[in-house]
């Protein structure tokens, strides 16, 4: 590496009131290479970028952006400078159009009001878009397009301006693999043509087919420093990382009883051919489908979450209305849904609040909650799952992502009577230890006899924990496969298209 | 040197856990005490206290309908027309009669919101300003437009003039609201719902909460602390009065943001109440003591309002204050 790093960040700290978020950061991006930051959860890593972008202020440290010392005011400025953030939260408007929202974001970079008039040809954002790999229609409405495509919307945002430097916060969290491969397609050219590349994951693959150097976050400390990622194995990758080596539990499963949860002539929509589906108990059964393919729609639908327009659901012989997940959770079916932050969380209320939100019966007594005995229900799996700071009184919304959604996993491992475990996407955004943690803590669930049914989009855990696999498209169940079906089998059946 | 001052004042107050409206409320008692005649004393002090009852009642029950993220306009005409039901009332049925039925019309228009709110999911804002206009109506429809003298009694003023061990008997009501606030927030499980609903309702539905009950309850609850203080109300008034206290919604809202409650939902605390709740009192006593124009009254109030919502927006150094860094046991 001969080329002068083209952003540098040097003795970068953040604390915020007691807890410390970044003591001792930084990190050098070079042009035209992909630089991996890696860490556990809560380690400061969002926190760091959002720094790079001026959405938090460092409480000391230097950064440096080209020759001279940089401190944005606003994402905009950053933007205007050639530094394009993507994060995981998306910002586009989904009521617009492409083309609406690739011009509103030009004309908020000009800042000028006249500009307005001379709107975004449409040749030009599809220009932009090609640029991205997006073959899509400009006046499509941005809701109408999946996550992913939505991802390279936003990148093609950037795209108006020089992009020198692009920031990717956990962008594959939501992503099939599909859509990780188009992402990975359009960082590659950027990189060919200069720009600086900062992508952060916890999935190793990814890390391994895209990175070209890696920074290493631990405690708010950078711990490794821009090694190249080739000349470090993922054990030390690892170590580095947590401190230790994560050992990979038994996967070994229970043998399932009775069906426990069956849904009869379950109909998502009118004209959808109806689903028959039961899991046993102490079976864990992965839902597999692309995005789009009704998956999580079926998953949603047994956890009574959401309205449907027939069928029954039956649980250990009595049936339970679909929609109301009230009387689903009082008998004993937890529900992580897939979006953390519009379902899941309750972002102004304290870490301990949000756990033992469906707790409330239990750890109360004639009408008062009694914080001992909350407490005692949920801190044992806080601490299981590691939630980093063990701080339960902060709000939930101080927490890191992947640290958020502990708070979910742990709501529902301790729901009472936990007989049926429906999860959407349960690691998205979280370590490999934690990931590691909350797959043991399935098959726990299911070792003492309650039926889960898994919809995630990693097919590493759905092979990984799955009694037999679903295979969902265009909204019915296509196939059903055995544990142990190799992947290509696995993926070609997610993929295949239907004769008609 | 100041990022040190506001570390050390933010970690005094994380300990003692009190709203950053506690320190307004302090420093504007100083700054009055100081400079107006005749308010530091013990008198004045009961004049306060009395004046902000009423208003510290309701202002408990339109928190409760904050932390849900809702709104409860209706309180303006609800004790309008509680007081002239229970002036019509009480010839036949005595006193007890009759605040009894201003009360339960009270609960009645809260039961009214909490339904239509809760069960259709109309907005709160609509739905309880509605209710506002069509109680004014039916009050004044009922009053003949004009206001109805109650037959003077020593039972029917006694809400509003009596004393208790030496106690106003209003300032023993705003005790107790606020008393029941707090304990009902921090501890109890529906105060514990309403926080969850008002935080997320989407993740409490999905988490198993009733949301509609808890919606319903929430408004309930409201409406009981208005029937309260419109039994203070009228024995304070003596009559029936179709504009009681048109205000009222609006002094409550704005004590309580003044006090700290976000208009987001999902936060408040009883002693934010309390505090906004001084803050204007005290802010209109000296008005008044200062013989300045009414008008400067509400000109303070605009201006004080304005300033805390922006103090609570502003991450510069005093909204960092301002904002709990550290929330014990989250909304209380
Ligand atoms: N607004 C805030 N208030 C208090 N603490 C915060 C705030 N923002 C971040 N933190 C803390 O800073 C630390 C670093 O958080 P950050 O989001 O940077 O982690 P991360 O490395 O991105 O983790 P993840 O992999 O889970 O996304 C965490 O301990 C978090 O609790
Ligand atoms: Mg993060």
């Amino acid at each position: 590496m001969t080329a002068p790093p083209l952003l540098t960040m040097t003795g970068i700290a953040k604390h915020y009131g007691a807890t410390c978020a970044l003591r001792d950061a930084s990190l050098r991006l070079y042009p035209g290479r992909v630089h991996a930051l890696l860490g556990e959860n809560g380690a400061g890593k969002s926190t760091l970028v959002k720094m790079i972008v001026g959405v938090v202020r460092p409480d000391g440290g230097t950064i440096t952006f080209g020759d001279a010392a940089v401190a944005f005011r606003t994402v905009r400025d950053a933007v205007a400078a050639g530094i394009i953030p993507i994060y995981q939260h998306l910002s586009l408007f989904p009521q617009l159009t492409i083309l609406e929202n690739l011009s509103a974001f030009a004309f908020g970079a000009t800042r000028d009001l006249r500009a307005s008039s001379a709107t975004l040809s449409i040749e030009q954002a599809r220009a932009w878009l090609s640029s991205v790999g997006l073959e899509r229609d400009p006046m499509t409405l941005v809701e109408e397009i999946s996550i992913g495509e939505r991802q390279l919307v936003e990148i093609a945002r950037g795209l108006g301006q020089a992009c020198k430097v692009l920031i990717l916060d956990e962008p594959t969290a939501a992503l099939t693999q599909d859509e990780t491969e188009r992402l990975f397609t359009v960082v590659r050219s950027l990189c060919a043509q200069g720009t600086a590349v900062l992508f952060i994951s916890h999935k190793f693959d990814e890390i391994d087919s895209i990175a070209d150097d890696v920074t290493i976050l631990r405690d708010g400390r950078t711990v490794v420093d821009g090694a190249p990622i080739r000349s470090l194995t993922r054990d030390e990758l690892v170590r580095a990382m947590l401190g230790e080596a994560v050992a990979t539990g038994s996967r070994e499963l229970p043998p399932p009883g009775d069906v426990l949860v069956e849904a009869r002539g379950l109909r998502l929509h009118a004209t959808a051919e109806p689903i028959d589906m039961g899991i046993r108990a102490g079976e864990i059964v992965g839902l597999a489908g692309l995005v789009g393919s009704g998956a999580l729609d079926i998953a949603s639908a047994l956890a009574g979450a959401t309205p449907v327009a027939s069928g029954t659901l039956l649980v250990a012989g009595d049936v339970i209305p679909f929609g109301d997940r009230h009387t689903a959770s009082k008998k004993g079916i937890g529900y992580v849904p897939s979006d953390r932050h519009l379902q899941g969380l309750f972002p102004v209320l304290t870490a301990m609040q949000n756990a033992s939100a469906s707790s409330l019966k239990v750890i109360s007594r004639r009408g008062v909650v009694r914080e001992q005995a909350e407490s005692d229900r949920l801190l044992p799996w806080l601490r299981r799952l590691k939630l980093h700071p063990l701080k339960t009184e902060l709000p939930a919304a101080s927490f890191s992502g992947g640290n958020q959604q502990k708070l979910l996993m742990a709501r529902n491992l301790a729901l009472p009577g936990l007989r049926v475990l429906v999860v959407l996407e349960p690691t998205r955004g979280v370590d490999i230890a934690a990931r590691e943690t909350i797959h043991q803590a399935i098959i726990e669930a299911a070792l003492k006899g309650v039926a889960v049914l898994l919809a995630s989009s990693d097919l590493d855990e759905i092979e990984a924990l799955s009694h037999r696999i679903l295979v969902v498209r265009q909204g019915r169940i296509s196939q059903e496969l055995p544990r142990g079906t190799a992947r290509g089998a696995l993926v070609s059946a997610l993929a295949e298209r239907d004769a008609a | 040197m100041t990022a040190l001052a506001i570390r050390m004042a933010r970690q005094v107050r994380d300990r003692i856990n009190m709203p950053a409206s506690f320190f307004v409320a302090i420093a504007l008692f100083a700054l009055f005490a100081l400079t107006v005649p005749r308010f530091a004393t013990s008198g004045n002090a009961e004049n306060v206290l009395r004046v902000a009852s009423i208003l510290c009642v309701v202002a408990c029950g339109q928190a409760i309908v904050l932390i849900l993220g809702g709104i409860e306009f209706s309180f303006g005409s609800s004790v309008a027309l509680a007081s002239i039901v229970t002036v019509l009332v009480v010839p036949d049925y005595g006193v007890m009669g009759g605040f009894a039925a201003g009360a339960a019309v009270v609960l009645l228009i809260g039961v009214l919101n909490g339904a239509l709110i809760a069960r259709f999911h109309l907005p709160p804002f609509i739905v309880t300003l509605g209710m506002l206009m069509a109680v004014a109506g039916l009050a004044a429809t009922l009053a003949g437009g004009l206001p109805i003298d109650a037959p003077p009694s020593e039972a029917f003023s006694w809400p509003a003039r009596g004393r208790v061990l030496g106690v106003p008997v209003p300032v023993i009501a705003a005790g107790a609201s606020v008393g029941t606030l707090f304990l009902v927030l921090a501890y109890s499980t529906i105060g514990r719902l309403w926080y969850l609903v008002g935080a997320n309702p989407e993740a409490a539905r999905l988490s198993g909460i009733r949301v509609r009950t808890t919606i319903f309850l929430g408004y309930l609850a409201a409406s009981a602390f208005c029937a309260l203080a419109a039994i203070i109300l009228t024995s304070r008034v003596g009559s029936g009065q179709p504009s009681l206290a048109p205000n009222l919604p609006f002094e409550t809202i704005a004590a309580c943001a003044i006090g700290g409650i976000p208009l987001a939902g999902g936060q408040g605390r009883a002693s934010q109440v309390l505090c906004g709740v001084l803050i204007i009192a005290m802010m209109n006593n000296a008005v008044v003591l200062l013989n300045f124009p009414v008008a400067y009254q509400q000109l303070m109030i605009g201006a004080v309002i304005l300033g805390s919502v922006l103090l609570q927006k502003s991450s510069g150094s005093i909204g960092v204050l301002w904002r709990s860094s550290v929330p014990k046991r989250g909304g209380r």
